[in-house]
């Protein structure tokens, strides 16, 4: 018996073996013949992409745009893969890294993101490939918003600028006057509080929202061309505009501004919050736009996009807009068809950057004037007028600052709204900051 | 056949394809993290070689030190507290009770579970709007307990740590059962005869004879501490102000948020290293024949 046993198990053993190996040949096998069958010629491009929510517009564009290109360009093939968003950044990075990038790729634009990759080579550059005719369909200004030291990497998809968004039926129902300077903003916050509404939103567990409101806070405190200095040379965080921009948001906080669970409370937990009416503000791009708009939230046609409220004393103006980074494609450098990989990136950048704009995903980078805008929401249409007015843009922050310093930056955001340090120290901290590598 | 098993070399054929794969994915990266360690590098690029500044940074700086710190704390009470509870159970259900094979699925569900699907589970009973948890206790007038159990930074760990401690309690109780189960049923007989009580008969008979399983569960559950990761990281990313933070974490966030490959090699080669300490030091001090 025991004998019996012991041979059975060698040779399932034996068998399992062979079994396996047999398995991992005839596979290898079978890829050769299918890359060898076929018309021979084909050539496939491999697209990564992030845009995979269903409130995404994109994410319904992509594939129509893919499906046309790949019919009209039977010998180039695309293969797209969507990842959503922070999967997706862990994902391009480790395979831009290892070398194994697909052909084409959507980068974070505008920022620190993408500028390692460039440096470093791993970035096609495409300024031989964009012709006469590509640039004359740019927006105006676009040209030069994706050139890096002269060389141009992408194309520009859409841009996106943050904006205040209030729920007018609960500004009402509190009879709090929707805000234009700081201390309307304070007395509506407290009316607001007053009627047991919860005046903001503020997902803070992610840190960004935060940030965000930092940022404009500061921007309009010390006006856009005092904040690009202190990107330049980060000593100048640390004077009297920081600290009373720091101070504000310190006082807003403490104002009980914010949602007290905010930070428990995700990035998207608060889009579902402000959706489902239970808070009266919240300073977000124009990405959100289309979840708002959607036929199935609380908020749909209650809910008005305007400037962040200007400051007394402050610096900044109104059309100091927060925003206008560039997101765009890239093509690989180490794909093996370069050519079409420039072509299928021009194309897909001017097809989901028209159509992403009509369908609400963006504001447009590139020329529109033949376009039919009447399809579009009241929020994608107020925050495209917003956008004309704009003297200046500054993108979000966390892109332009280097990696490690945007992470300090709103870990820092974090403890001052949380008083866990007094604006002064918040200021110190952030002249202990790295300038940023980018040219601004 | 029998000449086949004898045979040192037929053995070593068979034993090689495992071996090859065990090293190339664990082994092969784990002396490639030891060399990155080494390193100042962005994960692209060159890097420069800096010897051992990665560790001193590591064992200076006070987000590093209160991220051990906490994965201590939690090995703590996962031994203390969870294999106590596992324990307990696997002796009831061990000594038949009435729906035996019932109780032990329902124990072993959150096994099952993704750990993801969890973590977003208890998100939603901490919840400080919505939550389970503070609905109950308002209802019951307890309104003034009721609080943002994952934003505060007092009350944030403990609750990270409950759901964690919760999922693997089934696991545990499943292998210390099955070594319950497997001990002679003569010896629980030769006890009951001499007029033992259940109580006795558990501390002198059945939990002397379960120590190796029982020191199987230690080594799992204190490893399982130490390197714990995707819970830590939905339930609350490490935050608020790094009071949830543990090593993975922290070295996650550093090597994809801030481009620090060097640092966050040498945080995940103290994790190994931890990890073998503690094995090494469990074995040596729990004996088994």
């Amino acid at each position: 018996m025991k004998t019996f046993l012991k041979k059975t198990a060698g040779i399932v053993l034996a068998m399992g073996i062979v079994g396996s190996m047999a398995a991992c040949s005839s596979n290898s096998n079978g890829e050769k013949q299918s890359e060898k069958g076929g018309s021979g010629e084909t050539i496939k491009l491999n697209l990564w992409d992030q845009s995979v929510g269903n409130t995404d517009p994109s994410a319904k564009l992509l594939p129509e745009i893919i499906k046309k290109w790949n019919s009209e360009h039977p010998d180039i093939q695309i293969e797209r893969t969507g990842t959503t968003g922070e999967q997706y950044k862990t994902k391009i990075k480790t395979a831009i890294a290892a070398n194994e990038a697909p052909d084409v790729f959507y980068g974070m634009g505008g920022g620190s993101f993408m500028q390692p990759y460039i440096q470093s080579g791993n970035v096609l550059e495409i300024t031989n490939y964009v012709t006469d005719d590509i640039k004359t369909k740019l927006a105006p200004g676009m040209l030069k918003a994706i050139e890096t030291d002269g060389k141009i990497y992408t194309l520009p998809v859409y841009t996106h600028i943050a904006n205040l968004y209030v729920n007018t039926e609960l500004f009402d129902k509190a009879g709090a006057q929707i805000p234009t300077n700081y201390s309307e903003l304070l007395a509506a916050v407290e009316k607001l509080k007053a009627a047991g509404i919860t005046p903001a939103l503020m997902g803070e567990k992610d840190r960004w929202p935060g940030m965000y409101w930092y940022d404009i806070v500061a921007m309009r405190q010390a006006g856009n061309d005092a904040v690009i200095e202190a990107f330049k040379d980060p000593s100048k965080w640390d004077s009297p505009d920081f600290v009373a921009a720091a101070t504000k948001m310190q006082e807003l906080a403490k104002a009980g501004a914010f949602n007290s669970s905010m930070f428990s409370m995700s990035y998207d937990e608060m889009l579902g919050a402000f959706n489902a009416g239970n808070g009266a503000m919240m300073f977000q791009a124009n990405w959100v736009n289309a979840g708002i708009e959607d036929p199935s939230t609380a908020t749909k046609g209650k809910v008005k996009v305007i400037p962040f409220p200007i400051f007394e004393d402050g610096k900044g103006s109104a059309a100091e807009l927060f925003g206008g980074g560039v997101d765009g494609f890239y093509v690989s450098s180490s794909t093996k068809h370069p050519k079409e990989a420039a072509e299928f990136l021009a194309y897909l950048s001017e097809q989901l950057g028209t159509k992403g704009f009509l369908a609400g995903a963006g504001l447009p980078s590139w020329n529109i004037d033949g376009l039919d805008t009447s399809s579009l929401s009241t929020l994608d249409q107020s925050a495209a007028d917003i956008m004309i007015t704009a003297t200046s843009f500054i993108t979000w922050w966390d892109n332009i600052l280097p990696a490690e310093s945007a992470e300090t930056h709103k870990n820092l955001i974090a403890q001052l709204l949380a008083s866990d340090i007094t604006p002064e120290e918040f200021c110190k901290q952030m002249a202990k900051l790295k300038p940023t590598e980018l040219t601004l | 056949m029998n000449s086949v098993f004898s045979n040192k070399t037929a053995l070593s054929i068979f034993v090689l394809p495992t071996l090859i794969i065990f090293c190339t994915i664990v082994m092969i990266p784990i002396f490639v993290s030891s060399y990155y360690s080494l390193l100042d590098w962005n994960g692209i690029g060159k890097g420069t070689f800096i010897g051992l500044e990665n560790y001193v940074e590591m064992f200076t700086d006070s987000r590093a030190l209160k991220s051990m710190q906490n994965s201590l704390l939690f090995a703590g009470a996962s031994i203390f507290i969870q294999l106590p509870i596992s324990l307990l159970l696997a002796l009831i259900l061990a000594s038949t009770v009435k729906w035996e094979g019932f109780y032990r699925t329902v124990y072993f569900i959150p096994v099952l579970i993704s750990t993801v699907v969890i973590a977003q589970l208890w998100s939603k009973i901490y919840n400080a709007d919505y939550g389970l948890l503070n609905t109950l206790l308002k209802s019951v007038g307890l309104s003034s307990w009721a609080q943002d159990w994952l934003g505060q930074k007092d009350t944030a760990l403990v609750s990270s740590f409950i759901p964690t401690l919760w999922q693997y309690i089934g696991y545990h109780m499943l292998l210390m059962y099955a070594g319950a189960k497997s001990i002679s049923q003569d010896i629980f007989e030769a006890a009951k005869i001499d007029g033992a009580s259940r109580i006795r008969t558990a501390f002198s008979i059945t939990i002397p004879l379960m120590k190796p399983i029982l020191k199987v569960c230690l080594v799992f559950s204190m490893i399982g501490a130490l390197k714990v990761f995707d819970l830590i990281y939905v339930l609350t990313g490490g935050g608020p102000f790094f009071s949830t933070e543990v090593p993975s974490t922290l070295m996650y966030t550093t090597i994809f948020d801030t481009y620090r490959y060097g640092y966050g090699s040498a945080l995940s080669v103290f994790i190994i290293l931890e990890c073998l300490v503690f094995t090494v030091i469990i074995n040596k001090f729990i004996k088994t024949d």
